[in-house]
């Protein structure tokens, strides 16, 4: 590490970071005016905040709508990644665009024409739609992501596995599935990230269902108020723990599995392919 | 393969899933852009009223003008900041990688209306950037420039994208084989021609990636414009929200939309056509085949 990446890197996180810093002062200002300069600490906006029932609903509406949008996307991702890097699939390239035509056409005219499109058919405006459209978004990113891993992996071990008499299944199962762990996990949390963040889709998609966003956004056009940041700051918080837990587990899995191997290495693929 | 059914054929139930939800509603685009509305209702009597009014409006075109300048504007400030931050993190001790990956994330955590509210905190008529100025004496009244100008959306937009950009140029630069770059060094090659004959084209796919993704995510952008960019806001895609929901004009609202597309897919080709013909992105995707 040099001295100069070492400034970059300080620079870019501190141009990252500004705003939220700015926010998460303001949150505990005592002051309804969010001015400088600063006026005292208070914690009285996270009290409000505790009390709001209307950001209690959007709050776990946008979680209910999250959950299944991080694991499509990670199955749908999976799905693209391996027909993508699959042997023998004929119009690949053709392929791999209609998978990133959902990331390259600008959210906001895709879901005015998806909008368009439910005023004809049988599905009405709502969650499931709201689901699909923020999955359809998302599942590029997840199929970049898992295909990144998979093309690097050696496909050497799936023929060997598929020589020693592995089912296709099995190979999948036994050999690549566990290789793919890392990447499955980033492409739920994308899913997840993408869906908790979006206002766009869920503008134009969500119908009476009420996420976060929406609440938030009507809230904020109207005016700047402290109980929003004070709650921002908290959902900021929830999903760092998050994602800092999740990380740190994945960790000392790693680390377990490191000093696990240095130990009867011999006997682990004879449990492993029943 | 002994079955008849392979890995291959998990495309098609994801074509299914991506053609229903993504290119039928763009027919539907292209279907309901020659309908005509009558009484608040889309009778689908065709008429080119749409098309023609797209094509002979100035305001269409200079919309979708701004939208490309934008897209691209974005594009290259993001590059241009991005890259040294990729490279940076490129050299970073392994087990500082997964921690640099959430630190560059987490702000894409908060919702698209939090990062644009925060900015009006930093950059208002009370907020932080003209306390500081105040405070050391360099302003007497507060800049008004800052907040609700071209400006604002310029720099919001390339916070919003800059990590999309960093990503795309970092995944290239870790494929980067290091022994290459020490081969050029001990050639007698500087540091600085190690970079540009060296690095520098062998990043160009994730550059190119990144370009892309970024004009797309910008040249698209709504809120930020039209929340942070003053009277300059007005942006085509916000034309076409008001046109598909308060005006229900859908057949001009598609006209339009299919209009953006088209532009902003012409001049993505024309920069990935470009960008393919560099020697560096031939050598890497060669290499990949």
């Amino acid at each position: 590490m040099t001295r100069t990446a070492l400034a970059v890197l300080a620079a870019a996180t501190v141009f990252l970071y500004l705003p939220l810093v700015v926010l998460a002062v303001f949150s505990f200002n005592d002051s309804a005016l969010m001015a400088f300069p600063l006026s005292g600490f208070t914690l009285k906006w996270y009290a409000e905040l505790a009390a709001n029932a209307s950001f209690h609903s959007g709050f776990v509406t946008s979680f209910l709508v999250a959950q299944p949008v991080g694991l499509l996307t990670m199955v749908i991702g999976l799905m693209a990644a391996l027909a993508l890097t699959a042997p023998g699939l004929r119009w690949r390239l053709a392929f791999g665009v209609m998978v990133l035509v959902p990331f390259l056409v600008p959210k906001s005219v895709l879901s005015i024409a998806q909008a368009m499109l439910l005023s004809r058919v049988f599905l009405d405006r709502g969650a499931l739609a709201l689901i699909l459209a923020q999955t359809l978004v998302a599942v590029p990113f997840a199929t970049v992501l898992v295909s990144a891993v998979l093309v690097r992996l050696d496909h050497r071990l799936i023929e060997a596995a598929r020589d020693l008499g592995a089912t296709p299944w099995q190979s999948f199962r036994l050999v690549l599935l566990p290789q793919l762990k890392g990447a499955l996990a980033g492409a739920f949390s994308v899913g997840v990230i993408l869906s908790l963040a979006d206002l766009t889709i869920a503008m134009f998609l969500a119908g009476r269902t009420q996420p976060l966003s929406l609440i938030v956004a009507s809230e904020f056009r109207r005016e700047l108020r402290p109980d929003l940041n004070a709650m921002q700051v908290a959902v900021l918080a929830l999903t760092v723990l998050i994602v800092v837990a999740s990380e740190s587990y994945r960790r000392l899995r790693a680390r377990r599995r490191r000093r696990g191997l240095a130990v009867p290495a011999a006997s682990r693929p004879v449990e492993a392919l029943p | 393969m002994s079955l008849a059914l392979g890995r291959r054929h998990l495309a098609i139930p994801v074509a299914l899933f991506v053609g229903l939800g993504a290119l039928a509603p763009l027919c539907v685009l292209v279907v309901f852009s020659v309908f005509t509305v009558d009484d608040f209702d889309l009778v689908p009597d065709l008429s080119g009223r749409a098309w023609a009014e797209l094509v002979t409006s100035g305001t269409y075109r200079h919309l979708i003008g701004k939208a490309l300048l934008s897209g691209a504007a974005t594009a290259v400030i993001t590059a241009i900041i991005g890259y040294p931050v990729a490279l940076a993190l490129a050299r970073l001790p392994t087990a500082w990688k997964g921690v640099a990956v959430v630190v560059l994330l987490t702000p894409l955590y908060t919702g698209e209306i939090v990062r644009i509210y925060a900015w009006r905190l930093v950059l208002g008529a009370e907020g932080l950037v003209n306390a500081v100025l105040e405070g050391l004496g360099l302003v007497d009244e507060p800049l008004k420039v800052l907040l609700f100008t071209p400006f604002t959306t310029g720099l919001v937009l390339t916070y919003n994208n800059l990590p999309f950009m960093v990503l795309s140029i970092w995944v290239s630069a870790e494929m980067v084989d290091r022994r290459l770059i020490e081969a050029a060094r001990d050639l007698g090659a500087r540091p600085i021609e190690a970079f540009f004959k060296v690095v520098l084209p062998l990043t160009t796919p994730g550059l190119a990636a990144g370009i892309f993704a970024v004009f797309a995510l910008a040249a698209g952008e709504m809120l930020t414009p039209s929340l942070l960019g003053g009277t300059a806001g007005a942006t085509a895609m916000a034309m076409i929200d008001s046109l598909f929901g308060t005006a229900y004009d859908w057949p001009m609202a598609s006209a339009l939309a299919l209009g953006l597309l088209a532009a902003l897919f012409g001049c993505a080709s024309l920069a990935a056509f470009l960008i393919l013909r560099l020697k560096g992105a031939r050598a890497v995707l060669g290499r990949a085949r």
